[in-house]
């Protein structure tokens, strides 16, 4: 056995620390840099992860390119897969790598804005005109701070063909009235799937509206009211229909489409885009012409059909670029030939009025009677203000799965979901 | 004579009587645990070749009922995607060079030289295995982003060997471990020094654990995710977030042709460990025994 010599030691750390230089030496210099320049700088970043998503990638780019050509702006686009874009934006805002304009989820607003770098977007909302509804979706405690680039709506949506062959006579517009829809087209057999509405926890949040629906507001100030008489009773009838197995175990979103796509569900939950999704999913090349938007029935005529609003927002982070990157955001979502243009390949609705009366937009009788029907009543989730919302949301749908597979009441177990909800408020 | 025949005959019943019930149970062992491993595998060939339309069919269909290559001829046209791929090629091979060289110089240090602080030392790169990755991706994070470091292969290279270090150490030393000390004193009387002891003695009856190591080094490289989304520009991932980036959208799931991808960019480890599969085997089993 032989012992270490200092010089031996020496070489020995020497060739390990080589290792490590050898992999050292070749940095990048712009590497996850933040775009640098004064308030008038000519380049700027636009992070979206719609930019490599193959549906939207090229119209997005498109969009970049002419308000680059325009202006003479260099913008450095990123992107990161959509499951992971918060995660990744929170981090590399925190970390003061992110700058320019940044494409949102609606429901992430709050979670950005809670860390204060995000630039008061008011004088352009002011001068861009969005609709209402879609203002609301980019403004947080009051300041506008994402400007909407497209709004519209979770609702629901059918296959007309289906509900024809069960003997459904127009659309159900009361609880009572669906209801009796599922029955008919559960009678079809087949093993189709009268409503695929979701079942599994991470999918259970689409419980929310129809809580609303029998009269829960969810909340009310700050207190959270999941668990009062009428989002027990929403439950409770969720329950009934998971036990008539008119809906199914087991079910989100990707699966509610597959099944609607293969023609086994009459009835999901789903965004506008749902015509292209369950297209390119489906062997019915016919399947988009007999799909048809409905108002979420209601619990007694003359109620307001409920709805959950759904959107994408540009948000600019204060800085150094940030004029120029709030330019860009108010010519990407109230420029009306580009919005126009975007809604032709994308099917996305934009959100200006001069954008939704464009023939373009307009002239598309499904996305037209989804904003009608659905998008028109539809409301935020109240728990978006608060930066852990989606364990908020996870917190009641695990209780209301424990409700459906028997091992709660709805009552014991909405109780309980308020309970853990509440320490989340934050 | 005939009552040992007689004693002998029970005795050398019992082992038959054993042996088909022993043996199917193996082969039940087997195929349970074949099934659990190669059904996934086969599930994602026939995905790959199912057409989109017929992909989500339900309920879904063992065998597919057409077939297309459709899936393969796209991903062959996604230029995207090949530049995913000599990310990872480099960022695998890179890391996996360097944690074997590190390695190998540490793990002989660790294994023939004897010096205070040794068994410390050992202990201390063993416990850096026992905090979860993840938590330290936001730390790394910073640190790469205050050298410059951050979206550089350099980043995931650091990164990769840092949690490959210590278990290739401590596979390493176990088989350094076997290679005798008199080997090494025959070399110094022969007049070898260290250096050439090491290089030409050492390192050489340690190949297949070295092959091991490297593999091991390459497929944590291969495969990671989150480091290699967080830590690196768009443009120097590498496969798994490539892939996931590319097919995993906001409204949609390709699923054919992340199949079809999958069971491409599979193809380099599987015929890496089909070539290198009897080092690998030597490798990690060297110095799991002694005597």
């Amino acid at each position: 056995m032989e012992t270490l010599d200092r010089r031996a030691a020496f070489r020995l750390a020497g060739l390990s620390a080589l290792g490590a230089a050898l992999a050292a030496c070749a940095p990048d210099a712009a590497g996850g840099g933040a775009p640098k320049g004064d308030a008038a700088a000519k380049t700027f970043g636009f992070t979206s992860w719609s930019l490599n998503e193959e549906a939207q990638k090229a119209a997005v780019q498109a969009t970049v390119d002419a308000y680059a050509a325009r202006t003479g702006v260099t913008i450095d686009t990123a992107s990161f897969p959509y499951n992971e874009y918060l995660n990744q934006v929170t981090l590399k805002l925190r970390g003061g790598q992110l700058s320019g304009a940044v494409q949102l989820d609606i429901s992430w607003l709050a979670a950005l804005a809670a860390m204060g770098r995000l630039k008061d977007l008011g004088p352009q909302a002011a001068k861009g005109g969005y609709t209402d509804v879609a203002l609301s979706s980019g403004r947080f405690q009051g300041r506008q701070l994402g400007l909407p680039w497209t709004t519209g709506s979770i609702g629901l949506v059918a296959n007309t063909e289906l509900l024809k062959k069960a003997g459904v006579e127009g659309m159900p517009a009361t609880i009572e009235e669906f209801e009796d829809a599922l029955r008919k087209v559960a009678g079809l057999g087949g093993g189709i799937t009268p409503y695929a509405a979701a079942t599994k926890a991470a999918q259970l949040k689409d419980i929310l509206p129809w809580m609303r629906t029998f009269g829960s507001p969810l909340m009310e100030g700050d207190t959270i009211t999941v668990g009062d008489d009428a989002s027990v009773a929403a439950v409770e009838w969720y329950k009934k229909l998971y036990d008539a197995e008119l809906i199914a175990p087991d079910v989100d979103r990707f699966d509610a489409r597959a099944l609607f796509a293969q023609g086994k569900a009459a009835f999901y939950d789903d965004a506008v885009i749902t015509r292209g999704v369950v297209a390119a999913q489906s062997p019915d090349k016919s399947l988009t012409e007999k799909m048809a938007p409905l108002a979420r029935p209601v619990l007694k005529a003359g109620d307001t059909p409920q709805a959950l609003l759904w959107g994408h927002v540009i948000v600019v982070v204060d800085g150094e670029g940030s004029d120029a990157a709030a330019d860009f955001a108010s010519y990407a979502t109230s420029d009306t030939a580009t919005v126009a243009a975007f809604f032709e390949k994308v099917k996305l609705p934009p959100t200006t009025t001069a954008g939704l009366a464009d023939p373009k937009v307009a002239g598309d009788t499904f996305t037209t009677e989804w904003t009608e029907k659905i998008t028109k009543t539809a409301t935020p989730n109240p728990f978006w203000r608060y930066a852990g919302y989606a364990q908020i949301e996870t917190a009641i749908a695990e209780q209301v799965q424990a409700v459906l597979v028997g091992r709660s009441t709805a009552k014991d177990a909405l109780a309980k979901a308020a309970e853990t909800a509440k320490p989340l408020q934050k | 004579m005939t009552a040992t025949l007689s004693r002998s005959v029970p005795l050398a019943r019992a082992p038959r009587r054993r042996r088909p019930r022993s043996r199917a149970a193996v082969w039940a062992a087997v195929a349970v645990i074949g099934f659990f491993g190669l059904a996934p595998i086969y599930w994602l060939v026939v995905t790959a070749f199912t057409p989109d339309e017929r992909a989500f069919t339900f309920p879904p269909s063992l065998v597919p009922a057409e077939i297309t290559f459709d899936h393969f001829t796209k991903l062959a046209e996604n230029e995207q995607l090949f530049g995913y791929l000599v990310n990872s090629v480099v960022v695998s091979v890179v890391t996996a060079l360097l944690s074997v060289v590190v390695s190998a110089y540490m793990a002989y240090a660790f294994s023939k030289f004897r010096y205070r602080g040794r068994k410390s030392l050992m202990h201390l790169v063993l416990a850096s295995q026992l905090f979860p990755q993840a938590l330290l991706l936001v730390t790394l994070y910073a640190v790469f982003s205050a050298t410059g470091l951050l979206g550089s292969y350099a980043a995931l290279i650091l990164s990769f060997t840092t949690f490959t270090l210590p278990l290739c150490v401590w596979m390493l030393k176990g088989i350094f471990d076997t290679v005798p000390s008199t080997l090494m004193e025959a070399a110094a009387i022969d007049g070898a020094s260290r250096w050439r002891t090491l290089h030409r003695i050492a390192l050489p009856l340690a190949a297949p654990g070295l092959v091991a190591a490297g593999l091991f080094a390459f497929v944590r490289a291969w495969n990671d995710f989150i480091f290699a989304l967080t830590l690196t520009d768009p443009d120097r991932q590498t496969l798994p977030p490539g892939l996931v980036h590319t097919y995993l959208g906001e409204f949609q799931t390709a699923w054919p042709d992340l199949m079809a991808a999958s069971f491409v960019v599979s193809l380099p480890v599987i015929a890496a460990f089909m070539f290198l599969q009897r080092y690998l085997v030597g490798g990690l089993t060297a110095g799991a025994v002694k005597g």
